[in-house]
């Protein structure tokens, strides 16, 4: 009982403040029609918990990494593009896949290029010049070799050609299999051994030019020349699979395909992650303000690319068939008769809400807020990501390895917010900025919850999640103001206004949000 | 017998400061050293330059005869070096028994050891499931020294274990550390010259970042005049 006091003392602050806002929320939901409070309530959902995918990745990587992440809202983007790639052209994908493995090949033999980097003195002008020796010729071969490398792709000029197309055609259930692209008379190794020769050269100069801080082995066994023997050889059964991997592709279900986009899509942000983490977070550690300006770049460079590569204008990415029927039976009655028609819609409490966006995406958000709960409370590397918020040097010296720590959960947050980006893009459509809005959504969120409180950003996102949505139904059918004939209809713009102020109000209240630690 | 470290010349800068402006000892095996000298001599660095968390910019050091020095301090932790850092730097979110496995260098170390651990500080076993946040300041500081006798550590090195504590406390930390020294090197930062004369086999004083002095800690004891000019004491 007493301990029970305390905590109420402890907390009181916290607890008035969720007092209040409750009484306000029922004073908000009252009213409204039943109807309309359980849709908002599930828009809500949906909203908060595409918001904590963001939010809890940004938040994993400023706990341990102390690096403000401005990019994650553009990861969050690619990760919708990467997914609506596979999902509507796996031909393209199929195809980008051996190149990627022959690129990704000659960087796995760490060990063999830091062993022949001994032979290269550090210093003098040899030692400075020798590390672009390699990488510029490497670098020119790669990417004279991938201008002729027949990927089969989309055109930004031609309409009938480009990702719109593609998209509704997609969404009617056309699958119009796109031409194969091939490399005609010229022959395939050629292309195969300059990327793979290409990637070597990058990989042993970036090694000398890094080399004061590796501490490579100084043998080669054959542990440290797999994962390059598997990836060219997997890069080569790929090729030589394409055609009918491809076809087997376009004629999968389409829930499938939609789980394999979506892992795809959390993979490459993962990858993503760990490649923007050890080439350019790493060296400026010792520069924040650095590091912060160089993710804000990077932000402006990721929608760059998206951009040349997917073009400016939105498109949709079709709902995958359990959530898409619109035929008989449809408006569902219960959840489980949707599920069963496929329907996309459903009737629940008198009011017809989408299954996908307001059933499967808070599910999903629940299940990752689950598992990422217990990743962090049952294993190791929770334990480890645990203390390394509050200690960094003290988990180094206890003899584990912080940098590689560092670099998985760059890649698991990033992985995060890819995840975040695949799901929205069936409700929400792709567009170069979708990402922008998630990510001030999330930074808000945080800062209501406690900027590296996990739970707290669950809390965050679903108060923003729910602000956002009541206020955007209000805006429908107005507020009637008590003891007055007014009747108030928030316009639009108030709708990002209201989180803002909501996180103002709390941060005067509780400067470290409602769960953050007090430092 | 080659000592189990050994520092030569040391030199350690933090930022802009010289820190470290040679220092040079060799703790003897199975003994315990003391590192003595006022606040800010450089203590509490030159055991955080061995664990390479501040690496030195000259010098060498040997830990049982090999080089450590530029090695990075997950890898210098991982040869054997144990540290109980000052400030009793406990991870406050774990539990007892996470800030003790989170130590574990191979599976089952913890449960190797737990017998052990808990023989030496039986306070901990009833604290197990205790975040490191509700412990006390001296059951903090046996969870520190605890934690760095997990994993095998042939050398530990203990920051200012009596720092703010009572003394019934420092009196049991100090039967405690007397016991792991029994098993491995141990070197002592104290700034308490009574704990630490009482503790310590052998001696080093640093003074504004130099290795001074060092012997036996019983002629150190008899030398009134050395121990007013070094450490300011009585």
């Amino acid at each position: 009982m007493a301990k029970m006091a305390t905590l109420l003392r402890k907390n009181l602050v916290l607890i008035l403040t969720l007092a209040v806002m409750l009484a306000l929320f029922a004073a908000a939901a009252s009213g409204m029609s039943q109807q309309d409070f359980v849709i908002t309530l599930l828009r809500g959902l949906a909203v908060g918990a595409l918001t904590f995918l963001v939010a809890s990745g940004f938040s994993l990587i400023f706990g341990l990494l102390d690096v403000l992440n401005l990019a994650h809202g553009t990861l969050f983007m690619i990760g919708a593009y990467i997914g609506w790639t596979v999902y509507v052209r796996p031909d393209t994908f199929v195809d980008v896949l051996t190149p990627l493995a022959l690129i990704v090949s000659g960087f796995t033999l760490r060990d063999v290029w830091a062993i022949l980097a001994r032979r290269v003195p550090p210093s003098g002008a040899w030692g400075r010049t020798a590390p672009w020796l390699a990488i510029a010729p490497g670098a020119l071969i790669g990417f004279g070799v991938m201008r002729g490398y027949p990927i089969a792709s989309w055109s930004l000029e031609n309409y009938a050609e480009s990702p719109v197309t593609f998209s509704f055609l997609a969404g009617q259930g056309q699958r119009v299999i796109p031409a194969h692209a091939t490399f005609g008379d010229a022959s395939p190794l050629v292309a195969f051994g300059g990327l793979i020769l290409a990637s070597m050269l990058v990989a042993f100069g970036m090694t000398l030019l890094g080399r004061s801080e590796t501490h490579a082995q100084s043998r080669v066994t054959w542990r440290s020349v797999a994962p390059f023997a598997g990836l060219v050889i997997g890069g080569m059964v790929v090729f030589a699979v394409n055609e009918p991997l491809t076809a087997w592709l376009f004629a999968l279900d389409t829930n499938w395909l939609f789980l394999i986009a979506v892992l795809v899509a959390v993979l490459s942000g993962m990858g993503l992650g760990a490649l923007m983490e050890i080439t350019l977070i790493r060296p400026l550690y010792v520069r924040p303000i650095y590091q912060l300006m160089l993710t804000l770049g990077l932000s402006a460079i990721g929608i760059e690319m998206v951009r040349a590569i997917w073009g400016r204008p939105e498109f949709t990415m079709p709902k995958p068939a359990l959530f898409a029927g619109s035929g008989e039976g449809c408006p569902a009655e219960s959840l489980w008769l949707a599920l069963q028609n496929g329907c996309s819609t459903m009737i629940f409490q008198g009011g017809r809400i989408r299954v996908y966006n307001e059933i499967f995406v808070p599910l999903v958000g629940l299940v990752v807020l689950i598992a990422v709960w217990l990743l962090l409370k049952r294993t190791r590397l929770g334990m480890i990501i645990r203390a390394g918020v509050q200690d960094r040097e003290m988990v180094e010296a206890l003899g584990i390895n912080v940098r590689r720590v560092f670099t998985l959960v760059f890649a698991l947050g990033v992985g995060l917010a890819a995840l975040g980006g695949v799901l929205a893009a069936p409700s929400i459509g792709l567009s170069n900025t979708m990402g922008e809005s998630f990510l001030l959504n999330a930074l808000i969120a945080l800062a209501i919850g406690g900027l590296t409180s996990y739970p707290g950003a669950a809390i965050g996102s679903l108060l923003v999640g729910m602000l956002q949505q009541f206020i955007i139904k209000y805006g429908q059918i107005g507020i009637a103001i008590p003891f007055t004939e007014i009747v108030f209809k928030p316009s639009p713009p108030l709708v990002p206004a209201s989180t803002i102020l909501l996180m103002v109000i709390i941060l005067l209240i509780l400067p470290n949000g409602l769960l953050g630690r007090k430092e | 017998m080659t000592p189990i470290l050994e520092l030569r010349d040391i030199h350690t800068f933090i930022g802009q400061y010289h820190i470290l402006q040679g220092v040079s000892f060799t703790a003897p095996h199975g003994a315990i050293t003391a590192l003595l000298g006022r606040n800010g001599a450089g203590k509490t660095t030159t055991l955080k330059t061995i664990m390479g968390l501040t690496p030195p910019r000259a010098g060498e050091i040997r830990f049982e005869g090999r080089r450590i020095d530029g090695k990075r301090p997950f890898e210098i932790a991982a040869l054997g070096i144990g540290f109980v850092p000052e400030h009793r730097a406990i991870f406050r979110d774990l539990t007892v028994e996470e800030n003790l496995k989170i130590a574990e260098r191979k599976k089952g170390d913890y449960a190797r050891k737990q017998e052990m651990i808990f023989s030496l500080f039986p306070d901990l076993k009833r604290l197990i499931h205790l975040r490191g946040t509700n412990l006390s300041g001296g059951q903090q500081q046996m969870l520190a020294i605890a934690r760095a006798l997990v994993a095998d550590n042939r050398l530990l090195l203990i920051d200012e274990p009596s720092e703010g504590l009572a003394p019934v406390v420092i009196e049991g930390l100090m039967s405690a550390i007397r016991q792991l020294a029994a098993d491995s090197t141990v070197i002592l930062v104290e700034q308490n010259f009574l704990v630490a004369s009482q503790l310590a086999e052998h001696y080093v004083i640093i003074e504004e970042g130099r290795s001074v002095k060092s012997g036996r800690m019983q002629d150190l004891v008899n030398d009134r005049a050395a121990i007013h000019r070094y450490l300011g004491a009585a």
